[in-house]
């Protein structure tokens, strides 16, 4: 089997805030191979996104990374210069789209002056010496646009990102990473603010890129539902763990951690009219102060005296299907039913 | 037969936009936003009524409309039959007691300087004037807390101190205060976590259960919709395009628009194979919309007359209603 795209290998991340130590991600590993979509759920505050800066290195100075690596074809980008990171890695084979595109393009500048500057770069990056016209990059620009679904990119190039929508400064955002010739797209919350119909052609852009050009995606969301729609793999993460990873329709279809089944069993899409939805009891435990043990055993109904003792390991329970609660050998094959 | 609670008639909500320094030096002309334009509804005592659609489709001002916290520009809006755009202050204010809002952004609305036991204690004061009694109104604040799962102790606490949950639960049970007939409910779970959400979703039946409270409920999940209305009306340009029970609209989808919203939304359940329908383009300007039917430029059916006229809002049989050349034709 070839290397993957992506190893992330027991990534371990601390937030330091003044005396308090809070473990933002507790030994993530997951691989991301080409072509690959990876959907991140789990509820707020449980890592996600400092997971995807993690990767990019774009954290805040209170963010120390205690240990791991993250393995970007072949090499670990933990290892490498912050130069580097910015000349070769940023913007470049990695690309991050935010939840709100406003603060990613520079509202100073036509689109068709951002875009250019990045063919540019990579153009010399790729060809040191290049010396083409403004022109050349402006022609590359107006096919990106074209790609991502901007009617009219001709003479939608000129405009000022205040001159598009939201949806389509998102396709901006897109045109731009593949105009660097990214291999990798980090999309957090990408589309959380946009509208129903204008997620969906957001979305459907994402899937049909990372097929045609053979791009990764590590996409995440609240939504379970665009991760079923979206999503080759998934990763359901918990107060800074992975709790379970696999394959879509395992994971969907016969979840094994029983938080997963859980969240599953939240949605009002599953639930007939009237009839009560679950509701998780307690909240999300503040991340200095993890309950000992499983993190997730004050809110969860099956939790045994062992779950207050030991902390469950991920472990692969079935073919490429990981899950880490203690009671899964126990449990076998039985369904959480947690209602 | 349910009593009709609500009935909004026509009404129609603009926004007069260019009255200021730039219009005047460009010589540029008053520009209208058709924010409501046209509707009629009518809410069921006791009921859900759902009304979705995508944003800037009017759905919250002709909820703030309801309560006159914008002026209407025409239209009848009849409380029990009684029309709230004609009502003077002393009425305004009953009505108010008796109709109340949960807002989209719930930390927002929650004074951070008051404490929580304060900020639900308001609307009893006004309510009891020079009479309130203190203890009175700390057993009712207590009760109204316990009666959305919070600890009576958070009375003494700040918003700040509560998660997002809480402080929308905070915010439901200051709206549900004065035991009101009717409340409006504006995407009262976005930016909740699936789990959190389920918890006030859950609530707010109870509370209908108990209290036979009516909810106009505002919402663009339309999973959530589905789960919660009896009815639902489907909003686009300030017009209501389709309306009826909602396992009806669910079920035929009878507008082009109703079915690409539909259709677009992710579903867990991969089992049932499902297309979506992805609509061309953006949602146009209320200030400038289309000739003829509002949807043309996006939708996927468009012949020659939608340009030209506007398609009524035709009853396609057992109150569902439909506003779409298709099925207007006679
Ligand atoms: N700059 C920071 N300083 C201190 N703590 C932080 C910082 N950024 C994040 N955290 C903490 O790290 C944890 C993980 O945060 P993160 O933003 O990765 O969560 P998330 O899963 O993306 O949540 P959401 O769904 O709300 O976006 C949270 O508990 C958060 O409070
Ligand atoms: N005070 C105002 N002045 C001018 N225009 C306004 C005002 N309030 C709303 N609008 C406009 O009226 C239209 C309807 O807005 P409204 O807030 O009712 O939409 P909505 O359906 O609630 O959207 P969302 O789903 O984003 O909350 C929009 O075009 C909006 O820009
Ligand atoms: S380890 Fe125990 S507490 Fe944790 S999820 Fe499994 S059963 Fe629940
Ligand atoms: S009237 Fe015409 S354009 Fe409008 S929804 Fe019907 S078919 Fe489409
Ligand atoms: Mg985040
Ligand atoms: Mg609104």
């Amino acid at each position: 089997m070839s290397e993957p795209l992506l190893e992330v290998s027991n990534l371990t991340l601390d937030y330091n805030l003044g005396g308090r130590k809070m473990r933002a991600l507790d030994r993530i590993n997951f691989t991301l191979e080409k072509g690959e979509v990876l959907g991140v759920a789990g509820e707020s505050g449980c890592g996600k996104s400092t997971l995807g800066l993690a990767i990019l290195r774009l954290l805040p100075r209170v963010a120390e990374i205690r240990r791991g690596a993250v393995f970007f074809k072949g090499t670990d980008l933990l290892k490498l210069s912050e130069e580097q990171m910015e000349l070769e890695i940023r913007g470049q084979e990695i690309t991050m789209i935010f939840q709100n595109p406003q603060n990613a393009l520079n509202p100073v500048f036509k689109i068709e002056t951002q875009m250019t500057d990045i063919l540019r770069v990579q153009d010399r990056n790729q060809n040191p010496g290049s010396r083409k016209r403004h022109q050349h990059y402006r022609k590359q620009a107006i096919e990106r646009l074209k790609l991502t679904g901007i009617a009219d990119p001709e003479a939608r190039v000129s405009n000022y990102p205040f001159e598009f929508s939201g949806g389509m400064k998102q396709r901006v955002m897109i045109g731009m990473a593949l105009s660097s010739g990214t291999s990798l797209l980090l999309a957090d919350e990408a589309t959380t603010a946009l509208d129903v119909t204008i997620e969906a052609q957001i979305n459907k852009l994402i899937i049909d890129l990372a097929a045609e050009y053979g791009i990764s995606v590590l996409y995440v969301t609240h939504n379970l539902g665009v991760l079923a729609e979206m999503a080759d793999k998934i990763m359901i993460m918990y107060a800074g763990r992975i709790f379970e990873m696999g394959e879509k329709e395992m994971l969907f279809g016969s979840p094994r951690h029983p938080y997963s089944a859980a969240l599953l069993e939240s949605l009002p899409s599953r639930q007939k009219k009237g009839r009560r939805l679950l509701s998780i009891p307690g909240f999300v435990p503040p991340l200095d102060r993890l309950p000992k043990g499983c993190s997730f055993h004050p809110r969860c109904v099956f939790a045994e005296d062992i779950c207050r003792k030991q902390v469950p390991p991920l472990t692969e329970v079935a073919s490429g299907h990981w899950s880490a609660c203690l009671l899964d050998q126990k449990r076998g094959r039985q369904k959480w039913q947690w209602t | 037969m349910a009593v009709d609670l609500i009935q909004i008639q026509n009404l129609k909500t603009y926004f007069f936009q260019g009255k200021g320094v730039l219009s005047k030096w460009f010589g540029q002309g008053l520009k209208v936003v058709h924010a409501v334009d046209d509707v009629s509804l009518t809410i069921k005592k006791g009921s859900t009524f759902g009304l979705v659609g995508e944003s800037g489709c009017g759905k919250s001002t002709l909820g703030l409309s309801v309560f006159r916290l914008v002026e209407p520009t025409e239209g009848k809006i009849l409380f029990h039959g009684n029309d709230v755009v004609k009502m003077n202050s002393a009425e305004l204010r009953t009505f108010r007691q008796n109709a109340q809002l949960i807002f989209q952004d719930q930390f927002g609305c929650l004074n951070p300087r008051m404490t929580v036991g304060q900020i639900i204690a308001e609307p009893l004061m006004l309510r009891d004037g020079k009479q309130a009694r203190q203890e009175d109104i700390a057993d009712e604040v207590a009760e109204l807390l316990s009666a959305v799962n919070l600890d009576p102790d958070a009375a003494v606490k700040f918003p700040n101190e509560f998660s997002g949950g809480q402080a929308r639960r905070i915010g439901v049970s200051r709206a549900i205060a004065l035991k009101p007939e009717f409340i409006m409910a504006d995407e009262p779970t976005s930016g909740l976590d699936i789990s959190t959400a389920a918890t006030v979703l859950n609530l707010m039946q109870d509370l209908q259960d108990q209290m036979d409270i009516t909810y106009l409920w505002v919402s663009h999940n339309l999973n959530q919709v589905k789960y919660m209305a009896d009815d639902m009306a489907v909003m686009y340009l300030g017009k209501v395009v389709e309306m009826g029970q909602t396992k009806e609209v669910f079920h035929q989808r009878a507008h082009p628009y109703t079915r690409a919203l539909i259709s677009a939304v992710p579903q867990v359940d991969t089992d049932q194979q499902k297309e979506t329908i992805f609509l061309e383009g953006e949602i146009p300007s209320p200030i400038n919309p289309p000739s003829g039917c509002y949807f043309r430029t996006r939708c996927p059916h468009v012949f020659e007359r939608c340009k030209q006229e506007e398609p009524p809002l035709t009853d396609l049989g057992g109150d569902h209603f439909c506003a779409c050349h298709l099925h207007s034709h006679h």
